[in-house]
């Protein structure tokens, strides 16, 4: 048997995967009867339901007619064991940063560290563009509240740029000034939404 | 007759207030913005102006997302003509024959052609609306769960017979969809189901969320890597004069618009349909009909008014299955019932007899958004053009800002940016391995509202399934999806339906 059509194997996997996960899932919530369903009966008939045509998505991968690479994804050896040792190392840790004796500090490093190793892990398996605005965004909502609208609109706006294929440091600073300005008059000014503007040092 | 009278008497008295005139003004230029930009579409924008909607009243919230909609239709047209580059998807077609156009110097009467067009099927489907949502609503109210379980069976089958690829990789996403939607705390049991103890997750994964991560982020993603393989687009900018097109291309388009205005009108209101449909079927049955068919694909005028009447009847008549029934045709729809959700407001049959200032009020705005759209659009175009030549690489940052602020501001805190960051990811393996999200965001915003009516539905049977081939309306919806479904794998229809999509 060989793959023929490589996205029909990976999201004939995927439909498995959610299929079969939802079921399992399902299982610890009461099922009830036809005449009152419980919380598990629509979802484990609608899980069972995906598992199917999951397989079949999954089998007509052998048979296609249409041809697609198994390599749908890119795949980086180096970065998804750098990953796992990070995500190894942290989990054996993961007791002993509280008692480091920095207060939140600590636990602050312990959360970026976590987030460090999956975002590795991602980025074995995801193209460029794709992991650095991931993290981007992410780096936004975590910085939001602490360092304020400005500070973290700038995270964002470099970070995100970075992750294209031209990177003008000039143009980028131009951005970041241009839609900092504009978002503190909007959001804060215009829609009062309640953010700070520089970070919250009481 | 005189009701009707009355009722858009209402409608207009809403519509014309000074703050709805205002965001409905907003919410055309807005569409208009992101429908001459490529890369950026109306799914997109209206799941990142959610969020910013919870701080409006709810009619003004829904104008000015419809305006984004129907205004979308009418910036596609200007990049497709000039550009040669859909700036909306169902401006594809346009690009044949605008383009060929521009290139023999009639932009200008193929901007105004597409404009006035639009105008016209505008005008006529607003009026199709108010004819036919009231009587429709009036059935609806007398559907019990079995035939509201039914119809979105056939909702969610004709988006995924509608939908372009594979057949079963679509229905799985409208499972997968269901499913999704279920996350969250049960209502009749009040048990949290698949929350994986955060407590976050017990109010259901948040709409927002999924949809600015599937539709926003997504294409964002997908952009770049595109932009990298592709250099930079081309772009068609001569001076655009003499908007106006002559007595002859009135006299050439006549029946072009009017057979587009039609078609589309009657296309939007099935389930799954909407502009996208409508456009290409527009531009299919004009090349066949016309009498210029020789001239079609070389600058046939009717190649650009057809499809560009049909795509903005067919965006407005969409919201009749909305407005009558609950349910949502299309992706814009669902976002249309999350922002009425949002706003407390249970869509429904129920609306039109609860809340006509809302429902009169919104058909009213459409028409006049149209009005707008044809009044500032056409002395506006130069501005849009010199909007085209702003890179991708300035525009997506901003996107992405907006984006983060508006779902942070959800719930003030970064657990929505991080699932919407998720969802992003889950987006880009979708565009990967070739499944649509559409049917996806359908499924998720019906989940908990199926299995509500399914419960009920049963309950009443006292547990026989039967009942949903016993009660004729039921049985009805459910015989047309299963032939939908039917003629999707017979053989003919499977092959017209690759080509029909292949130019995608």
């Amino acid at each position: 048997m060989k793959i023929k059509n490589g996205k029909d194997f990976w999201a004939g996997l995927m439909f498995l995967g959610f299929g079969i996960g939802f079921m399992i899932a399902s299982r610890q919530y009461p099922m009830g009867t036809a005449v009152r369903m419980g919380p598990s009966y629509f979802p484990t008939v609608l899980g069972g339901l995906l598992t199917v045509l999951g397989a079949v998505v999954f089998f007509r991968a052998f048979v296609s007619k249409v041809h697609h690479s198994i390599e749908v994804f890119p795949f980086r050896w180096t970065l998804l064991v750098a990953g796992g040792i990070l995500a190894a190392i942290m989990y054996a840790s993961a007791g002993w940063w509280a008692g480091l004796g920095m207060g939140r500090t600590s636990i602050l490093l312990q959360y970026g560290l976590n987030a460090l190793a999956i975002f590795v892990i991602m980025a074995a398996f995801g193209p460029r563009p794709l992991v650095v605005i991931m993290i981007s965004v992410v780096l936004f909502g975590y910085l939001l509240k602490p360092f304020g609208l400005v500070i973290a609109t700038g995270v964002l706006i470099i970070v995100s740029a970075w992750g294209g294929h031209e990177f003008k440091l000039r143009e980028v600073l131009i951005m970041f000034v241009v839609l900092a300005a504009f978002s503190v008059a909007t959001f804060i000014y215009g829609l009062a939404l309640p953010i700070n503007i520089w970070p919250d040092l009481g | 007759m005189e009701q009707l009278f009355a009722n858009l008497a209402i409608g207009f008295g809403v519509a014309l207030s000074l703050q709805n005139l205002f965001y409905c003004f907003i919410g055309v230029m807005l569409g208009t913005l992101i429908g001459v930009l490529p890369g950026i579409g109306p799914v997109a924008t209206i799941a990142m102006l959610l969020p910013v909607t919870f701080t409006l009243s709810p009619i003004s919230a829904l104008i000015m997302l419809a305006g984004i909609y129907y205004g979308a239709q009418y910036g596609g047209s200007t990049t497709a003509i000039l550009v040669n580059i859909p700036g909306e998807s169902s401006s594809v077609v346009t690009c044949l024959d605008g383009y060929q156009m521009a290139r023999q110097g009639r932009a200008g009467p193929a901007l105004g052609m597409s404009a006035i067009g639009s105008f016209i099927a505008g005008t006529f489907s607003t009026a199709v609306i108010a004819l036919f949502a009231p009587p429709l609503a009036e059935v609806a109210l007398k559907f019990g769960p079995a035939e509201y379980t039914s119809l979105m069976v056939l909702g969610l089958i004709a988006a995924t017979v509608l939908a372009h690829g594979s057949l079963v990789k679509a229905i799985a996403m409208v499972i997968l969809g269901l499913l999704l939607g279920l996350v969250g705390t049960d209502v009749n049991s009040g048990v949290a189901r698949f929350n994986f103890g955060i407590s976050e997750l017990s109010d259901g994964i948040g709409f927002v969320s999924v949809a600015m991560g599937v539709f926003g982020f997504a294409e964002i993603i997908s952009n770049l890597e595109e932009s990298g393989k592709a250099g930079e687009r081309e772009i068609f900018v001569k001076k655009v004069s003499n908007l106006l097109p002559s007595l002859q291309d009135f006299k050439d388009c006549t029946g072009a618009i009017i057979r587009g205005t039609l078609l589309g009108s009657a296309l939007g209101i099935l389930p799954g349909g909407g502009a996208l449909l409508a456009s290409f079927a527009a531009y299919t049955l004009e090349k066949k009909v016309s009498w210029n068919k020789a001239n079609f694909g070389k600058g046939a005028i009717q190649g650009v008014a057809a499809p560009e009447s049909a795509n903005n009847a067919g965006a407005q008549t969409s919201f009749i299955p909305l407005l009558t029934l609950g349910i949502p045709s299309n992706p814009v729809m669902a976002l249309m019932i999350g922002a009425m959700m949002i706003q407390g407001i249970a869509p429904g049959p129920q609306v039109m007899t609860e809340r006509p200032q809302l429902f009169w009020g919104m058909i009213a705005s459409m028409w006049v958004g149209n009005l707008m759209l044809v009044i500032l659009n056409l002395p506006l175009i130069g501005m849009w053009i010199k909007l085209l030549t702003v890179p991708y690489r300035i525009l997506y940052p901003a996107i992405l800002l907006f984006c983060c602020v508006g779902v942070y501001s959800i719930s003030n805190s970064p657990f929505d940016v991080m699932q919407t960051a998720l969802f992003g990811i889950v987006g880009y393996v979708f565009v990967r391995l070739e499944c649509e999200p559409a049917p996806l965001i359908l499924g998720f915003i019906l989940g908990p509202l199926m299995e509500e009516n399914l419960r009920r539905a049963m309950l009443l049977s006292r547990g026989s399934p039967m009942t949903f081939i016993e009660r004729p309306i039921s049985a009805v919806m459910l015989a047309i999806a299963v032939f939908l479904l039917l003629i999707t794998v017979a053989p003919a229809v499977r092959k017209t339906r690759e080509v029909a999509f292949v130019e995608e």
